[in-house]
């Protein structure tokens, strides 16, 4: 019986000390959701409930509300940071997410505070990008909770939840992803948007094609569309090209286009395998900025 | 090891089932003695009966009902009745908690969770022990206990994936208000 008392005391333990970071976010019609205060001045949330980048509101773990700008996104990995006056809020304790194992019990901290408990289900590797891993939950993300804290057992920030658009899954992006997003926000004053300038649609391979290149994917992009003078166009890539990797990861929809090109890539130059008239070229792009 | 026999043995003792002419309409706590506390829209009649966990069949007699609270009180007969130990404490948000009932006909099962707020799913509403915690028809009126087996809410509704508990303080106010001197 005394284990259970103190477990339940730790668990208790680390709502209290997270939710002191814990920011509501408003930046979206129809229902609020949670910020973590990441680092001084700087809260992070799911960048699917940031609809507006103009009129945010914060509201405080005090519960009094303060202006917020948007400092950055990266919808590939559904992260937002925004900007805000913290004053005495303090940032919150981030933990060490490289540690974390399936079958580790978590709490979902939103604000409020409203905490949900459960454990991590498995650690996806490479559906957050290229070798970035996601934790998938088995907990309930309740309605606001997403962009809300992952908290271990001991209280320490873990991740950042997020039930996706559809708002079906439950899912968290690792500390140390936020960690480098923050880190690159930082250096550059800004989290640049990667820009190849090209548009693509999933085609399936033939399977003479995939035996005579030892391809192991089913599908790969067909380039539909170049923009004059974009990355793509200067690396010479050309309408009809089949996309089967780039940078290293296979491409099997145009989705995985966008996984590959974190924010971090930009000024990068990958390779990309592609499969013109039946024989393959590797071509060379430089990874462009989007226009702010 | 973390070890939750004990908790739900402890339950399970302070736990009735209350019963309709055979059909199980819902669960209750014994509390205080001689008597079981339940929802209101558990006992819709005067009289119910009230099973143990040592296979006893009670009869029970509506002493006191309040169908805005949602809360009804029982007088049951007999010897030897365990009584629920009510903690009055606050359930941080977090801490963990224990149901015990007989959700879908599945007598004196326990389902564990944590506070997930305390206060009223709506401005201006009453106030719930909201719980993440799996609960089924058949868990209303059931105690929603701490980690040391203190009942701090009556399992009463169930919204979503999130179980609202009336909070035992209020519940104990609605027995006095019966003129039932409680523990």
């Amino acid at each position: 019986m005394n284990d259970l008392v103190t477990l339940s005391n730790g668990l208790a333990a680390a709502v209290q000390q997270t939710s002191r970071s814990i920011f509501g976010v408003t930046a979206r019609r129809r229902m609020g959701s949670t910020g973590v205060h990441w680092r001084p001045g700087l809260v992070v949330t799911a960048d699917h409930t940031v609809q507006t980048e103009d009129d945010i509101t914060l509201t405080r773990p005090d519960g009094r509300s303060v202006s917020a700008t948007l400092a950055g996104r990266d919808p590939t990995v559904d992260l937002a940071v925004l900007r805000v006056d913290a004053g005495d809020v303090p940032a919150a304790r981030i933990g060490d997410s490289s540690a974390v194992q399936a079958g580790h019990i978590v709490l979902a901290v939103g604000e409020g505070p409203r905490a949900s408990w459960g454990v991590v289900s498995s650690i996806a590797s490479g559906r957050g990008g290229a070798g970035r891993a996601l934790f998938d939950l088995d907990l309930t993300l309740y309605p606001g909770f997403s962009g809300g804290a992952l908290v271990d057992v001991s209280g320490q920030v873990i991740g950042i939840n997020t039930s996706g658009a559809s708002r079906s899954q439950h899912l968290a992006i690792p500390a140390a992803v936020v960690e480098g997003l923050l880190d690159g926000l930082q250096r550059r004053g800004h989290i640049p948007r990667p820009y190849l300038g090209v548009s693509t649609q999933p085609v399936r391979l033939p399977d003479a094609l995939r035996q005579r290149f030892s391809l192991e994917q089913a599908t790969a992009v067909i380039v539909v569309a170049v923009q004059p003078g974009s990355p793509a166009a200067q690396s010479g890539l050309m309408i009809g090209d089949v996309v089967v990797s780039l940078g290293g990861a296979s491409i099997t929809d145009p989705l995985d286009l966008r996984r590959v090109l974190q924010p971090d890539r930009v000024g990068e130059t990958v390779v990309a395998s592609v499969v013109r008239g039946g024989e393959p070229r590797e071509l060379q792009l430089r990874v462009g900025e989007r226009s702010r | 090891m973390i070890n939750l026999s004990h908790l739900a043995e402890r339950l399970r003792r302070i736990t009735a089932e209350v019963a309709d002419s055979g059909a199980s309409l819902g669960s209750g706590v014994l509390w205080p003695p001689g008597c079981v506390v339940t929802n209101a829209h558990v006992v819709r009649g005067s009289r119910a009966a009230v099973r143990l966990i040592d296979g006893r069949r009670l009869e029970g007699q509506v002493i006191a009902r309040d169908a805005d609270a949602d809360l009804a009180l029982l007088r049951v007969l007999g010897t030897g009745i365990p009584a629920a130990s009510i903690g009055d404490m606050a359930a941080p948000v977090g801490s963990l908690v224990a149901a015990m009932g007989h959700p879908l006909g599945v007598r004196g099962a326990l389902s564990v969770g944590i506070v997930h707020a305390v206060g009223p799913i709506r401005p201006g509403g009453r106030s719930w022990i909201q719980a993440d915690v799996r609960l089924e028809r058949g868990n209303s009126g059931g105690p929603l206990a701490d980690a040391s087996g203190q009942v701090i809410g009556l399992n009463a509704m169930v919204v979503g994936p999130l179980a609202l508990a009336i909070p035992m303080r209020e519940v104990a106010r609605f027995v006095r208000a019966a003129g039932v001197s409680g523990t």
